[in-house]
C-alpha cells in the first residue's frame, strides 16, 4: 500500500511540475513589459531609468529559468502573488471563493451518481426496451444541451412560470437546488449510459450467467458479482467527472451569481488579473490531481490485483 | 449484442443527416434567404414578440431575430470548424512524430500530453483566453490549445496500429522513404476513423465555443453568433426569455445533430472494421 502511495505520487511530480512550467511561462511570455503595465495603471509618470531599477527589484532582470525557480519556491511557501483587481493576496481569494465551488461540485456529483445509478440498473435489470431507450435518448438529449440553456430552461420553469423561487436569489441554502440540478443532469446522463452499459456487458460473461443458472437471485447477483466488476472504471469515471463539473461551474456560477471560483477565474479574465489566472490553473490541476488519486486509492482497495497491473497509469485510461 | 437504440439505428443516423443537412443550408444561403438586415436597428421596435414581420421577434436594439440566427449559421459553425481544423493541425504532426519516432521523443511528447490532459478543457481555454484577451479568435485559439492532447493521442494510437501492418513493413524493409511512407500508407488509414472522430467532436468543440461566447469571452457582440447572441440577450431575460430560448434551441441541435450524425457514422464503421474509439 505504502509503496503504491509513494509510486503514484512519484510519478505525479512531472506532471505537476509541467503544470507550474506551463502556468509560469504562460504570464511570462505574455507579451508587454509588465512593470511599465502596473506603473501605467496606477497612473505614475516613469522614467527609463526607474524602469531599470525596479525591474531589478522583482528580478524581472534575471535569466528566465532562475526566475521560474525563485516563483516556484514562493509557490512552494503558498505565496502566490497579489490580485490587481482586489489588491488581496491571491491565497486568501481562493479561501473566500474556494468553499461554494467544492460544495456544488460535490453536491452534484453524489446527485449524478444516485441518478445515474438509479438509471442505470434499471435500464439494465429490467432489459426494458423502452426504458433503455429512454435511457439512451435522454443522455444523447442530455448530452447535446448546453449547461447554460438547461440552467435558463429550469429559470424559466422554476422561477418565471412557477415562480416557486426567485430569480434573485434569496442567500438560502435552496439558492444551490437549481445549480446542483444543471449540473448534475448532464453527467447523470452519460453515467447512467455507463452503468447500463457496463452493467450489460457484464451480465454475457459465463461466471454471471452461472450464477443466473445457479438460480441465485438478481439482487444477489448484482451486488456480489457484477457492482464488483464494474465499480473500479466506475470510480475513476467518478473522479474525471468531478474535474469537468469544476469546469462546468464556471458556467453554472456566472448564471446563478454564485460567487466560487468559476466567478473569480471569469472576472480575472475580464480584468487581466494574471496571477489570479496562473493560480486558478495551478490549483484545478492540483485538485484534479488529488481526485484522481483518491479514485486510485478507492480501485487499490476494491480490487487486490490492481497492484501488479497499476503502477502508474489509472487516470486517463 | 444487439439492441435497438436511438443512436444506433439508421434513424438516428439519418436525422443527424438531416439535421446537419439543413444547417449547412442556412450557413450558405441563411445570408440570402433571410427576410430583414440581420444588422439593421430599429429603436420603435425593441423586444417586439412573435409576428408575421417578425416570425421570432425583435432583440433590445430592434433587430430581426430569425435573420440574425440564420445569418450566425455561418459564423458559430465556421468557428468550430475552424477549431477542429487548428487541432488537427497540431495533434496530427505531433502524434504522428512521437509514434513514427518512438524512444525518448514519444516518451517526451506523451508526458506532455499528459499535463494538458489534467486539466478540464474548459478550466484550460478560459486561462488561454484571459492572457490572449477575449474574443473569437482567442476562444477558437484557447479550445484548440487544450483539445489537441486527446486528438494527438488517437492519432499516436492509430499511427501505431498502422505501421504495425504487414504492407507497412513490408515498404519499410524496402526502404520508403518516411515521408512518402507516412503519405501512401499511413495517411490512407488514420484519417477516415480520425474523422469519424472529429465529426463526434465537432459537437463538444460547438458546445465550448458557445458556452465561451455566452460568458462574454468569445465572439463579440455585434456579432450574430449563437452564443454572443444569448449573452447578449440575458438582462432581457424576464422581459422577453424567448429571447434566449431560440439561439439556444440551436445550439441544442446542432450539436445534437452532431452527435447523432458521428455516433451513427462509428457504429457504421465499427462493423466493417476494428477501430474502436
Amino acid at each position: 500500500m505504502q509503496t503504491f502511495i509513494l509510486k503514484r505520487i512519484a510519478t505525479a511530480i512531472p506532471t505537476l511540475l509541467g503544470m507550474s512550467m506551463l502556468g509560469f511561462f504562460m504570464v511570462a511570455l505574455t507579451p508587454g513589459d509588465p512593470v511599465e503595465m502596473e506603473l501605467r495603471r496606477l497612473g505614475v509618470i516613469f522614467t527609463p531609468d526607474q524602469v531599470t531599477a525596479l525591474r531589478q527589484e522583482y528580478g524581472l532582470d534575471q535569466p528566465i529559468f532562475k526566475r521560474y525557480l525563485d516563483w516556484l519556491i514562493r509557490l512552494l511557501h503558498l505565496d502566490m502573488g497579489h490580485s490587481i483587481a482586489s489588491g488581496r493576496s491571491v491565497l486568501e481569494e481562493f479561501k473566500t471563493h474556494l468553499p461554494l465551488t467544492l460544495i456544488l461540485a460535490s453536491l452534484s456529483l453524489s446527485l449524478s451518481i444516485l441518478l445515474s445509478s438509479l438509471f442505470g440498473i434499471t435500464a439494465a435489470l429490467t432489459r426494458s426496451q423502452i426504458l433503455g431507450s429512454f435511457v439512451q435518448f435522454f443522455s444523447i438529449f442530455l448530452v447535446s444541451i448546453p449547461s447554460f440553456w438547461l440552467a435558463l430552461l429550469l429559470l424559466f420553469i422554476f422561477a418565471l412560470s412557477l415562480e416557486w423561487i426567485s430569480l434573485l436569489g434569496s442567500g438560502a441554502w435552496y439558492d444551490l437546488v437549481l445549480p446542483v440540478l444543471t449540473l448534475s443532469l448532464g453527467s447523470a446522463a452519460t453515467m447512467g449510459r455507463l452503468i447500463r452499459d457496463r452493467i450489460l456487458a457484464a451480465m454475457s460473461e459465463d461466471y454471471i450467467r452461472l450464477a443466473i443458472t445457479k438460480g441465485l437471485s438478481p439482487a444477489l447477483i448484482l451486488r456480489r458479482h457484477i457492482l464488483k466488476s464494474i465499480l473500479p472504471p466506475l470510480v475513476t469515471n467518478w473522479a474525471v467527472t468531478f474535474g469537468a463539473l469544476l469546469g462546468g461551474s464556471v458556467i453554472v456560477e456566472n448564471i446563478f451569481n454564485l460567487p466560487g471560483l468559476g466567478q473569480m477565474a471569469l472576472q480575472a479574465v475580464f480584468e487581466r488579473d494574471f496571477s489570479i489566472l496562473q493560480a486558478y490553473l495551478l490549483f484545478m490541476g492540483l485538485i484534479f490531481f488529488v481526485s484522481n488519486f483518491i479514485a486510485d486509492l478507492l480501485n487499490y482497495w476494491l480490487t487486490p490485483h490492481f497492484r501488479e497491473q497499476n503502477s502508474s497509469q489509472g487516470a486517463t485510461e | 449484442m444487439k439492441l435497438l437504440s436511438l443512436r444506433t439505428t439508421p434513424l438516428g443516423l439519418n436525422t443527424g443527416i438531416i439535421l446537419i443537412g439543413c444547417l449547412l443550408l442556412i450557413a450558405f444561403f441563411g445570408e440570402n434567404l433571410a427576410p430583414h438586415d440581420p444588422n439593421k436597428m430599429d429603436l420603435l421596435r425593441r423586444l417586439e414578440g412573435m409576428s408575421w414581420t417578425y416570425p421570432l421577434g425583435t432583440d433590445h436594439l430592434g433587430r430581426d431575430v430569425l435573420s440574425r440566427l440564420m445569418s450566425g449559421t455561418l459564423l458559430s459553425l465556421g468557428a468550430a470548424v475552424m477549431t477542429a481544423v487548428t487541432i488537427l493541425f497540431i495533434a496530427l504532426p505531433i502524434g504522428l512524430i512521437s509514434a513514427m519516432l518512438g524512444g525518448w521523443v514519444n516518451h517526451l511528447l506523451m508526458r506532455i500530453t499528459d499535463i494538458f490532459l489534467a486539466f478540464p478543457m474548459i478550466i484550460f481555454s478560459l486561462v488561454i483566453i484571459g492572457f490572449l484577451g477575449a474574443s473569437l479568435n482567442s476562444a477558437i485559439i484557447g479550445v484548440a490549445l487544450a483539445w489537441w492532447p486527446s486528438l494527438a493521442r488517437l492519432v499516436h494510437t492509430l499511427t501505431t496500429d498502422a505501421l504495425s501492418k504487414d504492407f507497412v513493413l513490408a515498404s519499410r524493409q524496402c526502404g520508403i522513404s518516411p515521408i512518402k511512407l507516412v503519405i501512401r500508407h499511413i495517411l490512407p488509414q488514420i484519417l477516415p476513423p480520425l474523422f469519424v472522430v472529429m465529426s463526434l467532436e465537432m459537437a463538444s468543440i460547438l458546445l465550448v465555443l458557445s458556452s465561451l461566447s455566452f460568458l462574454g469571452i468569445g465572439a463579440q457582440p455585434p456579432e450574430a453568433e449563437w452564443g454572443a447572441m444569448l449573452n447578449e440577450a440575458r438582462p432581457f431575460f424576464t422581459e422577453r426569455p424567448g429571447l434566449l430560448l431560440a439561439p439556444g434551441l440551436l445550439i441544442s441541435l446542432a450539436v445534437m445533430g452532431f452527435n447523432l450524425l458521428g455516433e451513427g457514422i462509428r457504429h457504421k464503421l465499427d462493423n466493417r472494421s476494428p477501430f474502436r474509439w
